[in-house]
């Protein structure tokens, strides 16, 4: 597998991927911004949805349990798995005893964390997303790069020639309606004839064993309630107490993500299908999913599972926005994901990801349950220096540092003379080339260094 | 050990009381809602960019066949509409009407009743029953709901029933859209294009009365 600065490296040099990010999270940016100033307490909003769930993470054993009681008793059946893996299985066995040729999912990023669209394929069980942009990103056999807009990547060029090479009537006129519309035709029928429909939850409530899913499309509506099973694959930290604490949970989510007031479709399934129901599933399957999840709780993550995957933080993160998602190489791209990824995937291969932050604070400023990302990143940093995972380069330059740094005299000296030979190269204000930084350089100018260091500028002002 | 036991084995913790759950919610941050005034509160939000619907009103409900041709008159769509099985809708004079129950693949109109709507965001609530079947309100190209005046309430906390919980809850707030391909928001993506609600005047009998 690459490593993070390959990835990164390639997709800085991608001028159309910098062009998609940014059409997509600069929309995003601009309509989250309108839709909390039109809500004046999203402040305290935000605080009382970090105390809604801290105390579920603190409670979180028996409000599972009492979500399984209520969705059992509503008729759904409770599977509990404790690896992405046994989560698979648990899915391709409930839709093998289904008999099942072809399920419909609806976006989930649980099932891509736990992959289970892989796991469908290799069970030989066709699978149609139903999703737009997961359905673009499966015709052309890629990962998401964003929890919220998985096709980000791609911009609407890249997506009509897809569609025209794929779709059995594409469109003919060149507008994102036209394409959207293509997607319509090609879908419809494919969601009516699933067998199994596989879904996420956006909430589980305790109460009365509800699910709850939102979207914008209505394709879980469409993915879940013509076939003869549903199964829903959830977090365990997904739990609220009780549909008031959801609501609140929803009023943020929605903020949050695309800057609107609410999804356009939110809907609650407790259990399968009731006596005299003219449609919706027989059978209603939920599968728990821990995934290192009791883990991260146990071992200074719990605010993490705080997180409810609305995406503003990688919206509004400046890394994000160069390199876009598929860089991150985990399931979940920006700064939630460079601080999940390590949990979910080891920290050894992905120590650089909290590398990749500039501690700007932007993603802890704009999440709607106040999770305090830089602070986990830099908890990662220390836990990779701690175990040894630094590269010997890492740590020779900052023993070096640490050694002139501690030394006020040397360290003066050797930052006077730095910024004089530095400013040898500048030209115009900038500097577009650095020996030893062409890392940077190579895709973007330095501003050149003031004429005298911090300090020596400081003493003359003093001396005035 | 089961994953169940072990999960959980990781979990243990006192069971919260109910009262812990609810000091948590307080008096929750919401946008502001002129409660005397609802039902000029949920048309402006109907109105809005984002839920994007029209709207009719009528004093009673044997007006509501005429809404529709109306409507889908203005529509250019013919006079066939996917109808729920409900008995309230028995008055109404339908024969200008070719009606149906189940919804085709491509249906083109739907008729569905809320049972309530909420003026904070515009949205319209049901529920599934032997008498409100779900799907046909997702497969059709134009949704015309009936929504009581006298139903609109302020927030989304009045949006669910008390009690054990139908088979699904769902709450509509708009059309069908993406915003999938550069942001752009496009309508109709998979479901409804359009969203037409009809008001009564008119007091309508709960469907449990009847």
């Amino acid at each position: 597998m690459s490593s993070f600065t390959t990835r990164a490296d390639a997709a800085l040099a991608d001028p159309i991927l910098k062009i998609a990010v940014e059409r997509t999270a600069g929309t995003a940016q601009a309509k989250r911004a309108i839709a909390i100033d039109a809500f004046p307490d999203f402040e305290a909003a935000r605080t009382r949805a970090a105390a809604i769930k801290d105390h579920v993470i603190a409670h979180l054993g028996p409000y599972l349990e009492q979500f399984e009681a209520n969705a059992i008793a509503a008729g759904a059946q409770v599977h509990w798995a404790q690896t992405a893996d046994e989560a698979c299985r648990i899915v391709i066995a409930i839709c093998k005893a289904a008999n099942a040729k072809t399920v419909a999912r609806s976006k989930s990023m649980l099932g891509e964390e736990i992959g289970l669209p892989h796991a469908l394929e290799e069970a030989g069980i066709g699978r149609v997303e139903t999703d737009l942009a997961e359905h673009i990103i499966q015709l052309a056999d890629e990962r998401p790069s964003h929890i919220i807009w998985p096709a980000m990547h791609k911009t609407s060029e890249q997506v009509s020639a897809l569609f025209k090479a794929k779709h059995r009537t594409p469109h003919e006129e060149e507008t994102i309606a036209a394409m959207a519309q293509s997607a319509r035709r090609e879908l419809r029928g494919a969601m009516l004839g699933a067998d199994v429909g596989i879904s996420g939850a956006n909430f589980l409530i305790a109460d009365s064993g509800a699910v709850c899913t939102v979207t914008n499309e209505g394709n879980a509506e469409l993915s879940l309630v013509p076939p003869r099973v549903h199964i829903v694959t959830a977090g365990i930290e997904k739990i609220v107490p009780s549909m008031p604490h959801a609501i609140h949970m929803l009023r943020m989510l929605a903020r949050s993500a695309t800057g609107a007031a609410l999804t356009q479709y939110t809907t609650f399934y407790t259990g399968p299908k009731r006596p005299g129901d003219r449609d919706g599933p027989e059978e209603m399957h939920i599968v728990l999913v821990d995934n290192g999840r009791t883990k991260m709780r146990e071992e200074g993550l719990a605010e993490m599972l705080r997180c409810i995957r609305c995406g503003a933080c990688m919206n509004h993160c400046v890394v994000f926005r160069q390199i876009g998602g598929h860089a991150y190489g985990g399931t979940y791209p920006g700064p939630m994901g460079a601080v999940l990824t390590p949990a979910l995937d080891g920290l050894a291969p992905n120590r650089d990801l909290a590398h990749a932050c500039t501690l700007n604070g932007m993603c802890q400023q704009v999440c709607p349950v106040k999770i305090p990302l830089p602070t986990l990143l830099k908890g990662w940093r220390e836990k990779s220096w701690r175990e040894g995972l630094e590269p010997t380069s890492m740590r020779a330059g900052l023993s070096l540092w640490a050694w002139v740094a501690t030394r006020p005299a040397l360290y003066r000296l050797g930052t006077a003379i730095a910024i004089r030979a530095i400013r040898l190269l500048g030209r115009n204000g900038w500097i577009a080339r650095l020996p030893l930084a062409g890392g940077w350089t190579r895709y973007r100018d330095l501003p050149k260094p003031a004429a005298q260091t911090f300090m020596n500028q400081y003493k003359q002002e003093q001396r005035k | 050990m089961s994953a169940r036991a072990a999960i959980l084995a990781r979990l243990q913790s006192p069971a919260p009381d109910a009262s812990q759950a609810a000091a948590l919610l307080g008096t929750p941050e919401r946008p502001a809602v002129d409660a005397t005034n609802l039902l000029s509160e949920f048309l402006a939000r109907l109105a809005l960019p984002s839920v994007n619907a029209s709207h009719d009103v009528i004093a009673s409900l044997t007006d509501l066949p005429a809404a529709i041709a109306r409507y889908l008159a203005d529509q250019h769509e013919p006079l066939t509409l996917c109808c729920p099985p409900d008995p309230r809708l028995d008055v109404c004079d339908w024969s200008a009407f070719t009606l149906h129950a189940t919804a085709a693949p491509d249906e083109t109109a739907t008729l569905a009743i809320a049972r309530t709507a909420i003026a904070e965001t515009g949205s319209l609530i049901f529920e599934t029953s032997p008498t409100a079947p779900m799907l046909p309100n997702f497969l059709t190209l134009h949704h015309i709901v009936l929504l009581p005046v006298a139903a609109i309430a302020a927030h989304l906390e009045d949006a669910p029933l008390p009690g054990p919980q139908p088979r699904a809850h769902y709450w509509i707030t708009g059309v069908s859209g993406t915003t999938d391909i550069e942001g752009t928001y496009v309508r109709g993506a998979h479901g409804p294009r359009f969203l037409h609600v009809i008001l009564l005047r008119d007091e309508f009998p709960h469907i449990s009365d009847h």
